[in-house]
Order: C-alpha cells, then sequence, then structure tokens
C-alpha cells in the first residue's frame, strides 16, 4: 500500500534541494492533524478512504480519546510533482522527486513548546486556519514563532465544507471572509518581518494560500483551478491565476477581463474568483446534498471527474466527499503547494544559520550549515526526546544541519550548558542506530545526511531534552529555543508507598525528557514538585507520570503558584550588617530593577555570559543605566542568570576584589531565597555602598562574608517595601455575544482584567482577552464553561510577572495571609523575620 | 594592643563573651535556699555512692552552660562527703555538644571517671565510665493521667488497633519513671484489655568496660524500636518538652504514632504529621548531597564510642564513590566557621544521636552518617527508616551490595545523572579515578608532595578538587602582573630599627 520504499527516501535524502522540511500549525481545534490525514494518505499510509477520521499523527491513547494532539509526530513522505509544475519552483531543484518531512503539532497553548521544538527542525510551516473562527490567539503565537525561527509560511483556510453546509454563506460573503483571514494573517507577519526573510506574506494568486476541508479531504489552491482555465482561455497559468483572485471580474458578455465591479451598462459583474472557482464547488455541494444526482454526474463528466460504480451508489455527505475528494484531492494540492513555495533546507539554512548558530559565522561548523553541506562537519540539533517501545529510553530527534550521521563514529554531545573549550556538559560518545521516524512507525536507516529529520539511539542517556551533536572539536552550541510558555504552575507530588520512591524519581527524570517544557525537582520541604504550563499540560504528565514514567499511585497535591519576591521602592535607610566577628561590615541598598531589564535579562537580551564592556553598553543605550555601574555589576542571580543584580558602587575600598566571590556566594543564597516566603527573588537591584573589612584575610574569609552578605541583602529588602510578583495569564476566550456577560462575571470573580473585546467581522463570535492571575485560574475553564452553557472556551498562555497590591510586611492584609500560607507549607516560622534579625546597628 | 593580636586573639575575647543560656530558673532549685533540695535535685549522695564503689582516685564533673552556676555548690557538697583523697575537677564550655561525655577534656587530667550533668544523649561512649546526673524535675503524674485518659477516649477510634503503648520520656523525669509506668498500666489496662505498655528505664551509669559494649539496654534504651510488623500498632508517649532527643525519636521511629505530652504546657500534640515533614526535609537534603562532589566529614564528637571506625567508614565509601573529601573538626560549628571552606559541598556531620542539624543558616547542607549512607546509593531509596547509631551504621552495610552497585557503575562512568535539586542533568565529578590520574596513580591526597621531575617537565597533579575551586574563583590571590610593570631602579633604603632609623636623627 504504502507507495514508495526506505531506499526511495534515502535516495532524496542526498538531494537536500528536493527536501521539505515542513511543520503543521495552527489554533487548536482548526484542524491540523485531520488535515495532515490527507497527505498521508496521498503518500500511501493510510488508505485515503479513512483519512480526515483516522489522525494518524495522534498516536497516543489520550489524544485519540480527547481528540487533541499532545505530542508532536513526524513523518517522512515521498511525493513526485507534475513535471510542467515543476518550472514554477524558484529555487534550484533536481528532478521532479522530493522528500517531505512533515511535523503535525498540537494547537492547544499548554503544549506550545512542542511546537517550538518542531519549528526548530522544520524550514516551513503550514498555518491552518478555520475559514469560520479565523485567526486566533494560538494562530498568532505560533505564526510569530515560526517567523523569528525564520520559517516560511502558507497557509490554508480549513473547514470550508462548514462554511457551506452549516452556515449557508454566499460566493461573495466567503470571499470576503477569505479575503479577511488572508489579510489578518498578513498582518502578524508583518509585524514580525525579517528582512533576511524576505517578504513572506501568503498571497493566493501567487498559490501560497490554499482553501479546503481536511475532514472531506479535499482542498484547492489557484493554481488547480488556473491550470484547468489557462487552456480554455489560452492564457499564461501565471497571469491566470493573478486574475483568479481580487477585484477581477470577468464579463461573459464580451469575453473581456475588467478590473470593475460593473460593466459598461452598470449591470454588476461577478468577481472571477466566484465565477470559475466558487461556482463550481457551490454547484457540487448544492446538487449532492439536494440529491440531484445526475445534475452531479453530468458536472463530473465536464470536470473530468470519474467515480467507481459503488462509488455512485453513495448519497448525501458521503458521496459529497468522494466526489469533491476526486474533484480537488487534498494531498496533491497541499503538497504542490508545499513543495512549490516553501524552501528546501539547501535554500533556507543560507539565511536560518545566524539565528541558529551561537558561534562565528565564519568557523567550518558555520560555513557547514549555511551550505547544508553533507560532507562538512556533523552539526545536529535534538530539539526534543521521543519515547521508544523500550521504557525509560528514548530517541533522540532532531535535525542534521551540516554533516552526515551515521552509527559507529563518536561524536561530541554538547548538552545546553557547554561553553566551547571546556568540559563541562560535554560526551564524547557513539550513535547506536539512526532511525527515520514515520508516526507511529519507525525505519531503520544507515546515514543520514545533512538538511534532514532523524532519530538517534543511544544518546538519550547524555541529553536531557535538548543539545547539539557535532563532530567538529571547534563546534558552538546550537542556540537554545525559546519557549512562548513558561512553567508556571506547580503541583507537589508525593508516592503513597514508601518502597515507590526510586520510582517517582526515575518517573520524574521521564518524564523532564519527554517533554519540552516540564519542570520536576525537589524543594527545600522534599516536596516533589512538577511544573508545566497549564492545568491541561499538567494533568497529561500527571497522567503519564503516574501510568507510565513511574507506574506507580501517586498522591497529588492541589496546584500552587510559584511567586517572585521583589521590591518596591528604594531602601529606606541604608542596610548594615556586621560579620560573626564583628569585624567586617557591609552596606547596602536594594532598588527594584527597571522592568524592561527584567524582562531582558529572563529573555536572554542581557546575561551573565555576555562581556561586561558590550553588555554595559546595551544597558546604558537601551535601559539609560549608568555605564560605570552597569561594567561594575558583579553578577545575576539566581543560579547566576536570574533578574537580579549585584552592583558594585563603592568608591575606593581596599581589599574588595577579594572578598567579591563571597558575596556572589550570599547574594545568590538571598535571591534563591527571598525574605519574604524563601521563594526566589525578581527585579531587584542590590548596591553594595561601602564596605569596611578586617585587614587580616583570615577574618575576612567566606566565612565571616557570606552569612553576612546574606543577611545583608535581606535587611536591604525589608528597608526597601517588599513586594511579592504573581505570574498572569493572557487568556483569550470566544464566545458568541450571548455568553458575554458570563464570561464577565467568571473573570471577576477571579480578578480578572479584560483586555479587549471585539467582535470578529462577518461572524456573530466575540473574541475577549483578558490578563488573569495564574493562582486564580485553576478551573477556570470548568467555571467558564457552566457560566456560559459550555459555549465559551478560554486559551491561557503565561504573560507576565504582576506587582501584587498590599504588602506582606502590613498585618492583617491579604498578602500577609499569602506569604504566612506560603511559609507555613515550606514548614518554617509562620511571621517573617523582623527587620533587626538581620539589620545590625552601627 | 600587642602585634600578635593580628594572629591570634588574645583570649579575652572567651573570657568576656556572654552565652546564651537558657534558664529556667523556677525548676532548677539554689543551693543557699534549701541545700536538702538541691542535694536531692543533684543526687549528692549517689554520686558519692558512685564515686566510692568505684574506688575512683579522679573524678570529672561535667556540667553544661546553663547548669555552670550551681558547679560550685556540687563541688563543695561532693567535696564534704568524699574526703580529701579524691580529686574533683569542674569541666565545663564542652568542645562539641553538652549533651556528650567531654571523654578528652577529663583524659587532660587522667581522671577516671566522669559525672555527667544536665541534659544528656546517652550515647555510648568508649573510655571512660560515666554516672549521668539529670536532675530531678517535679512531674504531676496525676494530671498526666488525667490528660492521657481524655485523649485516648477522644481518639479511641483512631486508637482501636494500638496493641502497645510505648512510654518514653525527658531525661529529667527519670526518677518518675516508675510511678508514672504504673499510673499508665492501670490507665491503657482501663482502656483496652489487649493494649500492652512497655517501658525501658533508663540506665544511669555506664561502664565502657562492661561485656554488654553493645547489647540490648544500655545507651540504646531510648531507641528501641517494634520490629517493623507491629509498627502501626504501637503508639508512643513521649513525656517531655520539645528537645533534640524528641526529634531524634521521631526521626528513628517514623510509620508509628507518637504523641507528645509537654509538662510545662500540659498539651498533647500528636508527632506523626511533623514526623513526616521532617523526613522530607532531610530527604531533599540527601538529593543535594547526591549531587555534592566534595564533602566535608565535620569530627562532632569524641566520646561517642565507634565514631573513629565510622569516619574512615564515611572515608571509604566517598572514595569508592569518586568523591573528594576532607576531614575537618572545628568544635561547636556554626555558620561562619563552616562557610570558611568554600569548596565543600556538602557536610557529614559525625556526631552523638542528638546532633543532628536543621537550621537554614547555614551555607551548605548538613547530613548525618546515615543520609550519607542513603546518598550514596545508586537509587534513591528513602524508606523513612532512619538510624542515628553508628554500630548499626557500620553493621548495616553488607559487602557484597557494594559490590555489584560498583560493577554496575562502571557500565558508564561517565553517565550524566538526573539531579532532582536542579531537575537537569548533572555530570558527576570524579575525584581519584585510578585512570584519569595516570602520572600520580599511587595517592590522589592532594596534601601529599610529589617529587618534581628532573627534566623540569610540566607534571598533570591528577585532578584536584581545590584546583578546580580556585579556578572558578575571580580573586585567585595577588595579582602577580608578570611582565606588566617596567622594572624600578634600586635604591637605598632606609637602614636601622623601626624604633629609630639612622636617617631619623638626621631629620630631626
Amino acid at each position: 500500500m504504502v507507495n514508495f520504499t526506505v531506499d526511495q527516501i534515502r535516495q532524496l535524502m542526498d538531494r537536500p534541494t528536493n527536501i521539505r522540511n515542513m511543520s503543521v500549525i495552527a489554533h487548536v481545534d482548526h484542524g491540523k492533524s485531520t488535515l495532515t490525514d490527507s497527505l498521508v494518505s496521498k503518500a500511501g499510509i493510510i488508505a485515503s478512504a479513512k483519512a480526515g477520521d483516522m489522525r494518524f499523527t495522534d498516536t497516543r491513547e489520550d489524544e485519540k480519546e480527547r481528540g487533541i494532539t499532545i505530542k508532536s509526530t513526524a513523518i517522512s513522505m515521498y511525493f513526485e510533482v507534475d513535471k510542467e509544475e515543476v518550472s514554477a519552483i524558484k529555487q534550484k531543484t533536481e528532478g521532479s522527486e522530493f522528500l517531505i518531512n512533515l511535523i503535525d503539532s498540537p494547537g492547544h497553548v499548554d503544549f506550545s513548546s512542542e511546537v517550538t521544538a518542531a519549528l526548530r527542525v522544520t524550514d516551513g510551516a503550514l498555518v491552518v486556519v478555520d475559514c469560520i473562527e479565523g485567526v486566533c490567539v494560538q494562530t498568532e503565537t505560533v505564526l510569530r514563532q515560526a517567523l523569528t525561527e525564520r520559517i516560511k509560511p502558507v497557509v490554508i483556510i480549513n473547514k470550508v465544507d462548514r462554511a457551506l453546509l452549516e452556515l449557508q454563506v454566499g460566493k461573495e460573503d466567503l470571499f470576503q471572509s477569505f479575503s479577511r483571514t488572508i489579510e489578518s494573517v498578513n498582518v502578524i507577519i508583518a509585524t514580525y518581518h525579517d528582512a533576511a526573510l524576505g517578504d513572506v506574506q501568503v498571497y493566493p494568486d501567487k498559490g501560497t494560500v490554499a482553501f479546503g476541508s481536511g475532514l472531506h479531504g479535499w482542498c484547492f489552491t489557484l493554481r488547480q483551478f488556473a491550470a484547468r482555465y489557462a487552456k480554455k482561455f489560452g492564457a499564461d497559468k501565471q497571469k491566470m491565476m493573478d486574475r483568479l483572485w481580487g477585484d477581477n471580474y470577468f464579463n461573459p458578455a464580451t469575453k473581456k477581463w475588467t478590473t470593475k465591479s460593473n460593466d459598461t451598462d452598470g449591470k454588476p459583474l461577478e468577481r472571477a474568483f466566484n465565477m470559475f472557482v466558487l461556482d463550481p464547488i457551490f454547484k457540487i455541494f448544492e446538487a449532492v446534498m439536494n440529491f440531484k444526482k445526475e445534475s452531479v454526474f453530468g458536472m463530473l463528466e465536464k470536470l473530468d471527474v470519474k467515480l467507481l460504480q459503488e462509488e455512485k451508489e453513495l448519497d448525501g455527505k458521503a458521496l459529497l466527499k468522494v466526489v469533491m475528494r476526486k474533484f480537488l484531492p487534498a494531498g496533491d494540492s497541499l503538497l504542490e503547494m508545499i513543495v512549490i513555495n516553501l524552501p528546501s533546507p539547501a535554500t533556507a539554512q543560507k539565511y536560518r544559520v545566524e539565528t541558529l548558530y551561537e558561534g562565528p559565522m565564519d568557523d567550518e561548523s558555520a560555513i557547514a550549515i549555511r551550505d547544508c553541506d553533507a560532507n562538512g562537519p556533523l552539526v545536529l540539533y535534538i530539539s526534543k526526546m521521543v519515547p521508544t517501545s523500550d521504557k525509560g529510553r528514548f530517541y533522540a530527534f532532531g535535525r542534521i544541519f551540516a554533516g552526515t550521521v551515521r552509527a559507529g563514529p563518536k561524536y561530541r554531545i554538547q548538552g545546553p550548558n557547554y561553553i566551547p573549550g571546556k568540559k563541562e556538559d560535554l560526551f564524547v560518545k557513539a550513535v547506536q542506530r539512526t532511525v527515520l521516524m514515520m508516526g507511529r512507525y519507525i525505519e531503520p536507516i544507515e546515514d543520514c545526511p545533512a538538511g534532514n529529520i532523524i532519530g538517534l539511539v543511544g544518546i538519550d542517556q547524555f541529553l536531557l531534552k535538548s543539545g547539539t551533536i557535532t563532530s567538529s572539536e571547534t563546534a558552538h552550541n546550537m542556540k537554545v529555543m525559546k519557549f512562548s510558555v513558561s512553567p508556571v504552575v506547580q503541583v507537589a507530588v508525593e508516592v503513597k508507598n514508601a518502597a515507590d520512591l526510586p520510582k517517582l524519581v526515575e518517573g520524574l527524570k521521564r518524564l523532564s525528557k519527554s517533554d519540552p517544557c516540564v519542570q520536576a525537582w525537589i524543594n527545600e520541604s522534599g516536596e516533589h514538585i512538577v511544573a508545566g504550563a497549564g492545568e491541561l499540560h499538567l494533568e497529561i504528565c500527571l497522567k503519564d507520570l503516574e501510568e507510565d514514567h513511574a507506574g506507580v499511585p501517586l498522591k497529588k497535591s492541589d496546584p500552587v503558584v510559584g511567586y517572585r519576591e521583589t521590591v518596591k521602592a528604594e531602601s529606606t535607610i541604608v542596610a548594615l550588617s556586621k560579620s560573626q566577628n564583628k569585624h567586617n561590615r557591609l552596606f547596602m541598598k536594594a532598588m527594584p530593577l527597571e522592568e524592561e531589564v527584567s524582562l531582558a535579562i529572563e529573555s536572554n537580551k542581557i546575561s551573565a555570559r555576555d562581556d561586561f564592556k558590550i553588555r554595559a553598553r546595551i544597558m546604558a543605550d537601551e535601559y539609560g543605566w549608568d555605564v560605570t555601574d552597569a561594567r561594575k555589576i558583579w553578577c545575576f542571580g539566581p543560579e547566576t542568570t536570574g533578574p537580579n543584580l549585584l552592583v558594585d558602587v563603592t568608591k575606593g575600598v581596599q581589599y574588595l576584589n577579594e572578598i567579591k566571590d563571597s558575596c556572589v556566594a550570599g547574594f545568590q543564597w538571598a535571591t534563591k531565597e527571598g525574605v519574604c516566603a524563601e521563594e526566589n527573588m525578581r527585579g531587584v537591584r542590590f548596591n553594595i555602598l561601602d564596605v569596611t573589612l578586617h585587614t587580616d584575610a583570615i577574618h575576612r574569609g567566606g566565612g565571616q562574608i557570606i552569612p553576612t552578605t546574606r543577611r545583608v541583602c535581606y535587611a536591604a529588602c525589608l528597608l526597601a517595601t517588599p513586594g511579592l510578583q504573581e505570574p498572569v495569564f493572557l487568556a483569550e476566550i470566544q464566545c458568541p455575544e450571548d455568553a458575554i456577560g458570563g464570561i464577565y462575571s467568571c473573570l471577576n470573580k477571579r480578578r480578572g482584567q479584560v483586555n479587549s473585546e471585539e467582535q470578529r467581522p462577518g461572524t456573530p463570535m466575540f473574541t475577549v482577552k483578558a490578563y488573569l492571575p495564574v493562582a486564580e485560574s485553576f478551573g477556570f475553564t470548568a467555571a467558564l464553561r457552566q457560566a456560559t452553557g459550555g459555549q465559551a472556551f478560554p486559551q491561557c498562555v503565561f504573560d507576565h510577572w504582576s506587582l501584587m497590591n498590599g504588602s506582606p510586611l502590613e498585618k492583617g492584609s491579604k498578602l500577609e495571609e499569602l506569604v504566612t500560607g506560603i511559609r507555613t507549607r515550606k514548614g518554617l516560622k509562620p511571621e517573617i523575620p523582623s527587620l533587626d534579625t538581620y539589620y545590625d546597628k552601627l | 594592643m600587642s602585634a600578635t593580636e593580628t594572629f591570634s586573639s588574645s583570649g579575652e575575647e572567651v573570657i568576656n563573651r556572654s552565652i546564651d543560656v537558657h534558664k529556667e530558673d523556677s525548676e532548677t532549685p539554689s543551693y543557699a535556699r534549701d541545700p536538702g533540695v538541691f542535694e536531692d535535685f543533684y543526687e549528692i549522695d549517689q554520686t558519692v555512692r558512685f564515686i566510692e564503689d568505684g574506688q575512683y582516685k579522679r573524678v570529672t564533673l561535667q556540667f553544661p552552660d546553663e547548669l555552670l552556676h550551681d558547679s560550685v555548690p556540687i563541688y563543695r557538697a561532693l567535696k564534704r562527703k568524699l574526703g580529701d583523697d579524691k580529686e574533683l575537677y569542674v569541666l565545663a564550655d564542652t568542645s562539641y555538644g553538652s549533651c556528650c561525655v567531654d571523654e578528652v577534656a577529663a583524659s587532660h587530667v587522667s581522671a577516671d571517671a566522669m559525672v555527667h550533668y544536665g541534659h544528656a544523649c546517652l550515647s555510648l561512649n568508649a573510655r571512660l565510665p560515666v554516672l549521668y546526673v539529670f536532675g530531678k524535675r517535679q512531674l504531676d503524674i496525676d494530671s498526666i493521667a488525667q490528660k492521657l485518659s481524655e485523649y485516648f477516649e477522644e481518639r479511641s477510634g483512631d486508637l482501636e488497633d494500638v496493641k502497645r503503648v510505648v512510654l518514653k520520656h525527658d531525661v529529667v523525669y527519670a526518677h518518675n519513671a516508675s510511678s508514672l509506668v504504673d499510673s499508665l498500666g492501670n490507665l491503657s489496662g482501663k482502656l483496652s484489655g489487649n493494649m500492652q505498655l512497655s517501658y525501658d528505664p533508663l540506665h544511669r551509669s555506664t561502664t565502657p568496660s562492661s561485656t554488654s559494649l553493645y547489647g540490648e539496654g544500655v545507651p540504646k534504651s531510648l531507641e528501641t524500636i517494634p520490629s517493623s510488623a507491629d509498627a502501626e500498632k504501637t503508639l508512643t508517649i513521649w513525656v517531655g518538652e520539645e528537645s533534640p532527643t524528641l526529634t531524634k525519636l521521631v526521626m528513628i521511629s517514623s510509620g508509628q504514632n507518637i504523641i507528645s505530652y509537654s509538662p510545662r504546657t500540659g498539651k498533647i500534640v500528636a508527632q506523626t504529621p511533623l514526623t513526616n515533614r521532617l523526613l522530607m526535609r532531610r530527604y531533599a537534603l540527601v538529593q543535594k548531597a547526591r549531587d555534592a562532589d566534595v564533602f566535608g566529614i565535620l569530627v562532632g564528637t569524641l566520646g561517642v564510642a565507634s565514631y573513629l571506625p565510622l569516619i574512615s567508614h564515611i572515608r571509604t565509601k566517598l572514595k569508592k564513590a569518586h568523591k573528594k573529601f576532607y576531614t575537618i573538626s572545628v568544635g561547636k560549628i556554626n555558620p561562619a566557621k563552616l562557610a570558611n571552606f568554600m569548596e565543600i559541598e556538602c557536610w557529614v556531620w559525625v556526631s552523638c544521636s542528638e546532633g543532628m542539624v536543621e537550621s537554614k543558616d547555614y551555607f551548605k547542607p548538613i547530613i548525618t552518617p546515615f543520609e550519607l549512607e542513603v546518598a550514596l546509593q545508586k537509587a534513591p531509596d528513602w524508606s523513612g527508616k532512619y538510624t542515628f547509631d553508628f554500630k548499626e551504621l557500620l553493621d548495616s552495610v553488607p559487602s557484597t551490595q557494594g559490590m555489584s552497585w560498583r560493577n554496575s557503575e562502571d557500565e558508564d562512568e561517565e553517565r550524566p545523572v538526573f539531579s532532582l535539586v536542579s531537575g537537569s542533568y548533572r555530570q558527576a565529578k570524579r575525584f581519584g579515578d585510578e585512570t584519569a590520574t595516570g602520572t600520580t596513580a599511587s595517592d590522589t591526597n592532594a596534601s601529599a608532595l610529589t617529587t618534581r621531575p628532573k627534566d623540569n617537565a610540566l607534571t598533570k597533579l591528577g585532578d584536584s578538587a581545590a584546583a578546580h575551586f580556585l579556578q572558578d574563583r575571580t580573586y585567585q590571590g595577588l595579582d602577580p602582573r608578570l611582565g606588566q610593570d617596567a622594572p624600578s631602579v634600586l635604591e637605598q633604603g632606609r637602614s636601622g630599627i623601626a624604633r629609630a632609623y639612622d636617617d631619623d636623627k638626621t631629620q630631626t
């Protein structure tokens, strides 16, 4: 049944100009997986009759049950394009056979990290947009991600059948709705315009927009219709495509083309798109649904579509499906669109290398990536881990950007913390096997050259989630993926049976491997914490953990939120702490760090690894810092990378450089466990104003300075109006007008703030955007459903940290209650330590 | 101010230091007010009998800080009754915990017996015969019995399947123990017929030479745990205040019901939920220890028997696991002392059973030898069983288990491990690896001197934890500025002595 062999694929792999690596991205429920089926069926992997019902790429049980995609799934396909169309391909190609590596990705925001991992290994994206719902929040998010990764999009407007069957819209309305959707996609694309990528806006007349129905398995681009009519009109195909979109009209009386909507007599003309493209489709729909079988068969004969005898006996929707699928097969038109418009690795890596590779652009690895050189040094990026049937083992899934990977030779496995020239996070190991990922199957393959997507066996033990594999000793890392979601929702898990503990620990390890975003760790009070992007994400992760990774019964706490401690003002007085031997004094003030700087640190725009002079320049130019101050940033914290700064503003202090390491250690400690609730600090700048030190080195050792730095940091915070920041979701809710009241009341109860409320033009649907504190989001989906009679469905994605009102130091305040709660949970004394615990009198 | 002060303190500070003493003035009788009560409280007569029966010549009296003010009256009272041929010495300011017997201090005066005053951990000591004087604190037995019977009635549902009641108490109530047992015996008999009360009396004196060195009873009286089968059916009652002894009790008997009665407040508190908390916090520390590469073995006792075998056992363990370790003794620990050793990532505190450090003030985690044992296991097993007993620790490790662990590890030594603390992979540094060291294979002790090769070639110094640490520091000592400063011309300096240089005269 499969109409290609692994050998064929392997041959194509050697031709990087004829490879297309692409991901299917969209908002949830816009029909990615269903559409993917059409493509997969074209490749003969599943029977075409089943396409649309099967969701081949949903491999997990729960994906099938819930009907949503959770993990991204890759599949390789062989496609032979019509010889005539080869000329339409603007980039270098050899022959008409193509290898398409497709990754189907989840649409729910909670699983965005899967999309990120998929985008990294592909060069093009098929953006699926529901023709009724239009561009939604996740469409925008994934599109933005794609563009920042320099990935070229093409669009398919899906579920056109619904517009025809359920909404019964007219031809002109449908055209307007199409062009509006395309326009909103183009607005997003224009916003994230990248000169290196060029103009990637999508136009139906360029063939970069398709229309169709994944469920019914049909789809077209203007190219197909242009091909049909070009002969009839004796016009050039490209010219025909231009005429089939936009304000182009055909006057049947004069047989002339015009751009005016009225003819010379003032009579309205029908738009060419409506007349030549929509009309046949509308006619077929009408005929089939009204059971006018004879006229259907008549039309089909004209369109040169042949039905089998048993197919002729079908009726209604079943017949419609068969007819449309034969008329406009989705697989062909989509694959054609992909092959013609999306870049090959050879094309894409030329402009992607700068955004992909951390090292200098002129080293051997960068050059090999740019040229997609299969004979160069190996550079392979592992973007995620895919579980194997062998429990606890994973395929390392990634893309070869340069060189050729094969089992046998030893490669350098560089983890995310690898620094060139150092030995940390570096392993030199051989790959055991290389495999081709085919959805739910794998195919062993001997070797694999640059430009392809591959699974590796035997290196999962050395990388947790992602990493770079290379054969060049000078190679730097590939850039770490930036996720659009953060693990802000936490749950503590514990085993019901103490003897199962090792299994839980092993399970947590496997869980963190299997998901790019989830985090698992143990906190100070000994609880095992699992953190995910949202409630659904966490639910899936915990289910996996319990049933699969750990395989033992677990107790789960209610979800909790991680807060951040910050300060709201500059310390009122200079904080002073003395060392235990009273011979050393540290003077410090804390002040809030500008939110932009915190964000820049969190997004790695400013980082501890930068050269301090360059960093100081950026901070001075973009964030208004004093250059001398910016140069004297001692460190970032916590974990040496966080959004708190320790700045040395002392003047002429002797031995200061000697205690720097001790101060840094104390600062890391203090910022990791803040003074109020022992949560991480965020957005605090500590200025060391002055230091008095004992003249003898032994009396100003780490033992005296580290605890003192911690204490003085705490004292400075207590003097600087401490506050708490909580994570806030951006919730986007789509609903009909009558449900809006329910949404508002639901949001009000949960401290939500409505941001915007827009009606989607041409539909009764409203889009409400609101900020919702993560702490209030538990059970929000269910509550919203209840309040709106199941009409509203929210998509929540972490947006920002928001300062909470009030002060934890104020007795009886809400914030004090919150802090006391956290402290008790952590087994600390319920009260925040008083200032004199940390502040010493002169 | 003398010049030597910069190098060592004058000792004045120690004398002037004020000590935080937790004084319970109402509890300890004053000698001046009532000598009779005082002598009874401190069991002067019994002490005299102990010394005379043992025919000890030199006896040391060890006092904790909070009882030091009574040392002189006690000394006088004893001296009066003993006569001149016995020498008595008062010991204070012990090097480690005051709950332990300070044998080293006692051996400074070649004492042949010791009387230990105040709270004691009753750890088995190695050398001296010891008499423990806890001080007789009064206990209102009737109110305990009443409170407990109320408690039992309230919780009769939960306590139905309790088969056995174990009584434990703070050492200061040792003298009341028998009457307490009697009254509780009546009580439990009344409640349900099948409940059985057990109590192991504390032993007041120990003689290390006795055959029952590790025999049941003597110092382990606090630690006898019923077999795991009926652990759930056992209810332990603790009479006393919150103290390290209670913490220890709670730790070693996890999975059992423990209630504590505080004589001061008269309240009964169920300790079981606290136990879980405590055990989990310790578990988190164990996880941190798993991530550590450089360990510090902190000597926290010189008195508890078999501390030396234990330390060497820990050393072999760490060596096997390719960890770097230093053995350090700093006396009583505080955060400042320990933070001076910045390269050490985890401390192992070898001390008596009550020496568990639970404080957030320390820069690096401090774990007990048992926890180290758990941390060095391949799989992070944590059954909830806990022990402080050195002997048990030394016995518990069957050599075969260690062997199999080694073999499986040999598969791939470089493999990173999943660290629960950071939630990511980390690669352990391996110190003392035979394969890696090459030239200095004989001994990887960092302090060992190596001979310089004849040909002046560079030697590779194996893998030194200290060298690693130095490289990571930003400040690496005085900047030599080699080749950066222009050489200056030699000048004639001053001559003479500091009090009056030769050229001073010419100036004045």
